[in-house]
């Protein structure tokens, strides 16, 4: 016959277990974004406020996975206190596209070239609990579901041989540059 | 009193240990993108980048696919075995091919297994793309440490050293059609 306290002090474990279990799936991905935030923080432009990694080699090491044919643009968000306006100019004839994450990683805008009709993007980034938004005409409103965030522009930055591919790098590479990334 | 302190401070332990032990078995249990099967050695996670994942989903994201984008946008399939279901060795020469996936950009890139790119000693060859599909709507190429002696014009993507392989496919804006799965297939012997 075992103890009772036994089976308590089973389930007292098991309880907390199960709290810690989801505590730390909650904050795994929070807690890589805020590091990612941080880091983009500390090497973007000083007026721009935009990071412009280099093209993706083995020397990479921040962000698995990352794309060889693809150029980035970044900028971290806090719109916890006035929007975030976010413009570009990227005429590149290839695939574009500014993503917004949330502060737990999540993708939840995306704008692609086939979505502008050849319009400039310009989006601006509001705080979860924003009221009602005056938006400039040409700006496209989007409420961010938490206050920091990170904005992301990939480009296309690839042709079929030596002589494509290097035009491709060389427009994606100019189009990148025009991201702004400015209170709204 | 003292007696009851402690015990109460060992249960804790063990609850924590025993959380964080099990989120981190269920986050690398299976690593990287991968959630269900896709068809032969490709795995994908639906959810990936969406704001409806959810807790398991969002964290194994973190680890082996941040800032992924959501599947309205792209879709990542990955591969760490061969279609004969052996495990990706660098060390091994496969080829890699199959029908021109259908969406508006595709790639397939080899990584290494902690899903860095392979130093590849300056070149930029660490995959294939739309831009390199042959006309007749199939794509092929090989990987292997050096390059293969009977490559013919099939397109060469370094892995070297010896070490996990994995292949990501990427489709940008995939089209309706149903996913045809690129085969794998080990040449030779693998030394």
């Amino acid at each position: 016959m075992i103890d009772p306290r036994w089976w308590w002090r089973g389930a007292v474990v098991l309880a907390i277990a199960a709290l810690v279990h989801l505590a730390a799936l909650w904050a795994l991905p929070r807690w890589i974004m805020a590091r990612v935030l941080a880091g983009v923080q500390a090497e973007a432009g000083a007026g721009s406020g935009v990071m412009l990694p280099p093209p993706a080699d083995h020397t990479q090491r921040r962000i698995v996975l990352p794309s060889p044919d693809l150029l980035y643009a970044l900028c971290r968000y806090d719109v916890g206190a006035r929007p975030l306006r976010v413009r570009a100019e990227p005429r590149t004839g290839q695939y574009w596209s500014i993503a917004l994450y949330a502060a737990n990683a999540d993708n939840f805008f995306v704008l692609n070239d086939g979505q502008t009709a050849g319009r400039a993007p310009d989006l601006l980034i509001v705080g979860p609990d924003a009221g009602p938004v005056n938006a400039a005409p040409s700006a496209a409103a989007v409420r961010s579901p938490s206050a920091r965030g990170l904005v992301l522009m990939r480009l296309l930055a690839t042709g079929g041989d030596d002589d494509t591919a290097a035009a491709a790098l060389a427009a994606a590479e100019a189009a990148r540059r025009t991201l702004r990334c400015e209170p709204g | 009193m003292r007696r009851g302190l402690l015990s109460a401070l060992l249960l804790v332990t063990a609850g924590l240990a025993l959380g964080l032990a099990s989120a981190w078995w269920s986050v690398k249990r299976v690593p990287g993108l991968g959630a269900s099967a896709a068809g032969g050695p490709w795995r994908v996670s639906p959810l990936a980048g969406s704001p409806e994942a959810d807790l398991h989903t969002r964290a194994r994201v973190a680890l082996g696919g941040l800032l992924a984008l959501s599947r309205r946008e792209a879709v990542y399939y990955l591969a760490q075995h061969d279609s004969n279901g052996a495990p990706l060795r660098s060390r091994c020469t496969y080829r890699v091919g199959g029908p021109v996936p259908q969406a508006r950009w595709w790639s397939v890139t080899a990584y290494a297994d902690d899903l860095f790119l392979f130093d590849t000693g300056g070149s930029r060859r660490h995959g294939v793309s739309s831009a390199q599909a042959g006309s007749d709507g199939r794509f092929a190429f090989l990987s292997a440490p050096r390059p293969p002696a009977a490559g013919g014009p099939l397109p060469w993507l370094p892995t070297p050293g010896d070490r996990g392989l994995v292949f990501v496919l990427r489709l940008y804006q995939p089209g309706p059609a149903a996913f045809v799965p690129p085969r794998i297939e080990l040449q030779g012997a693998c030394p």
